[in-house]
């Protein structure tokens, strides 16, 4: 019950900043839906489908390969740099909180922002049609697999790399926005050359991307071949950015346990 | 409350704390002082557990250190570790879950704990609209929200106005009358004589000295000191040293021990043919021991030093 009582509270208290602060919300907002629109229409026109065909590919990338990338990894980022540049973090260290409920709470409030972002993705593509093909289920186990993917990152990078607000925008910039191209979150993957499809092989983002493709546009389950490939990069994922993310947590604590 | 034996600590070669024997008692306010860098904060760090000490042993409440002597401490930081975009029951109300709080008791603690720092009324208010004081009460709101047996405040009142310190002052002697021990760091010699029942001066990682004031004043052989401003200082010195009166400096004072006390008129009587600006005689002040002790090792007499120093 400490774990639940604790990680409630971290949740809480982020949503409560995130919703007093208001801007940041507006904006995880705007992003996901201008997105979804240009990638919709602009696939719509290029590729010569109906605007239906359009929305229901571009609905997956633009919601983990776009939307939950920026709130997810750029939002835990932003949360521990935050609460390092306030030293809140050392208020936290001093309390009897426990290093996974932290982790989890962090989780937990971006699932939150992950869930609104989804609904919000799926709502607008519903207005163009779009129907969720596959299982709701496994679409859903995804979803949270790229959010736990992207948390993980952000404790690895928030903690080693960022250490002022600054250091975000760079940061989510320098990584994110190469991985986000190449993952096929701006442009579908298809259109690149093969030298670069083979690198997006190793990348993360096209796997979460397409493993939730497969299942919302293919309707396919896990018996298909490519999918469970997918699949399997994306879990093999999160567990790697998991204890990348914990490990860079306790080299933190190691550094930062001082008043 | 507080027992500290022998606590050791080496940051790479450098030993930052040397042997250090503290024992504080419950419901006392305990002075810790010494210059920067002097070891106040490492033993902070460690009877908070955030770092392990390489000897020693400490007790808090009896109970060694461990996860269990967290929630028996509440810390007053140096500076205020707040949320700013949430209200001030919000900043309690997150903190007091971390300890373990709930339900109706944690409401009531929470507005028990503002109203003790005078912000029962502005429990609504954003932390980033209040001014500095009011910040510096929340951050004593926190440390409190738990009812801890040990509060740690470490230079709780740096950089506030007067009015403001005198409120933080009012609150910590209100928290001495209600049983809580506290440890008190400061740069502030007014602050630890006005409030401290026993204070102890840390230099280079080691307890020079520690006991109440009356004690703490015989380590300079002095009834009273006198301050004098005077453009021919050292005529003046001259005719100081033939009184039996030893010269020395607090920042631009020129100060003398005077072996019993005087009045002013036969001060000025003394030192008659001395053009003198300004003269004072005052009692022997902790500034006075603290800047002797701080600045070079006074030769304790031997049987004083160890009834001191525990």
């Amino acid at each position: 019950m400490k774990y639940w009582y604790e990680t409630r509270a971290i949740a809480h208290r982020i949503l409560t900043e995130l919703l007093r602060q208001q801007r940041t919300l507006i904006l995880w907002v705007i992003f996901p839906v201008s997105m979804l629109l240009l990638n919709g229409f602009i696939l719509a026109e290029g590729s010569k489908i109906t605007t239906t065909e359009a929305f229901k590919i571009a609905a997956p990338s633009t919601l983990v390969g776009a939307a939950l990338f920026f709130s997810s990894l750029g939002g835990t980022i932003s949360t521990i740099v935050a609460e390092r540049e306030s030293k809140t973090i050392k208020r936290l260290f001093i309390s009897p909180l426990a290093g996974i409920s932290y982790f989890l709470g962090i989780f937990v409030a971006y699932g939150c922002v992950g869930i609104g972002q989804s609904l919000l993705v799926y709502t607008i593509a519903a207005l163009f049609g779009v129907k969720f093909a596959g299982s709701w289920l496994l679409g859903m186990i995804i979803i949270f697999c790229s959010i736990g993917s992207y948390v993980g990152m952000g404790f690895l990078l928030g903690t080693q790399f960022a250490r002022r607000t600054e250091d975000v925008n760079s940061l989510v910039a320098g990584f994110g926005v190469p991985l986000l191209m190449l993952g096929g979150a701006f442009v579908p993957t298809s259109f690149l050359p093969k030298e670069l499809l083979l690198i997006t092989q190793f990348n993360p983002i096209y796997h979460m991307n397409e493993a939730l493709l497969k299942v919302s546009y293919d309707a396919e389950d896990l018996n298909n071949y490519d999918l469970r490939l997918h699949f399997v990069f994306l879990v093999g994922f999160l567990i790697v950015s998991l204890a990348g993310g914990w490990l860079a947590y306790r080299r933190m604590l190691i550094t930062e346990r001082r008043l | 409350m507080l027992k500290i034996q022998g606590l050791s600590k080496f940051f790479g070669d450098r030993q930052v704390l040397k042997d250090i024997n503290l024992h504080i008692p419950s419901g006392e306010i305990y002075g810790l002082l010494g210059r920067n860098g002097a070891g106040k904060t490492t033993i902070i760090n460690i009877i908070c557990n955030l770092i392990t000490p390489d000897s020693g042993a400490i007790t808090i409440d009896n109970q060694p250190l461990g996860v269990t002597t967290k929630s028996l401490i509440g810390i007053v930081p140096q500076e205020n570790l707040l949320y700013e975009s949430l209200t001030c029951a919000e900043n309690l109300d997150f903190f007091a879950t971390l300890y373990g709080l709930k339900g109706q008791q944690k409401q009531q603690k929470i507005q028990e704990c503002l109203e003790s720092v005078n912000l029962g009324d502005r429990s609504k208010s954003i932390v980033g609209t209040l001014s500095g004081g009011m910040k510096r009460r929340v951050n004593m709101a926190i440390a409190l929200v738990h009812s801890p047996k040990l509060v740690i405040l470490d230079e709780p009142t740096t950089g506030l106005d007067i009015e403001a310190r005198y409120q933080i002052w009012e609150l910590i002697n209100q928290l001495r009358y209600q049983g809580i021990t506290l440890l008190l760091t400061t740069h502030l010699l007014e602050e630890a004589e006005r409030l401290c029942q026993r204070i102890g001066i840390l230099k280079d990682g080691q307890l020079l000295i520690e006991g109440n004031l009356p004690e703490l004043r015989t380590v300079i052989p002095a009834a009273a000191i006198l301050i004098m401003h005077t453009p021919l200082e050292e005529m003046a010195i001259a005719r100081g040293q033939s009184l039996g009166f030893s010269h020395h400096r607090y920042g631009s004072d020129l100060a003398f021990w005077l072996p019993e006390q005087k009045s002013l008129q036969e001060i000025v009587s003394l030192f008659d043919g001395i053009a003198i600006d300004s003269v004072s005689v005052q009692p022997v002040r902790l500034e006075n021991i603290y800047v002797e002790l701080t600045r070079e090792r006074l030769e304790l007499p031997s049987a004083l030093s160890s009834s001191l120093i525990s």
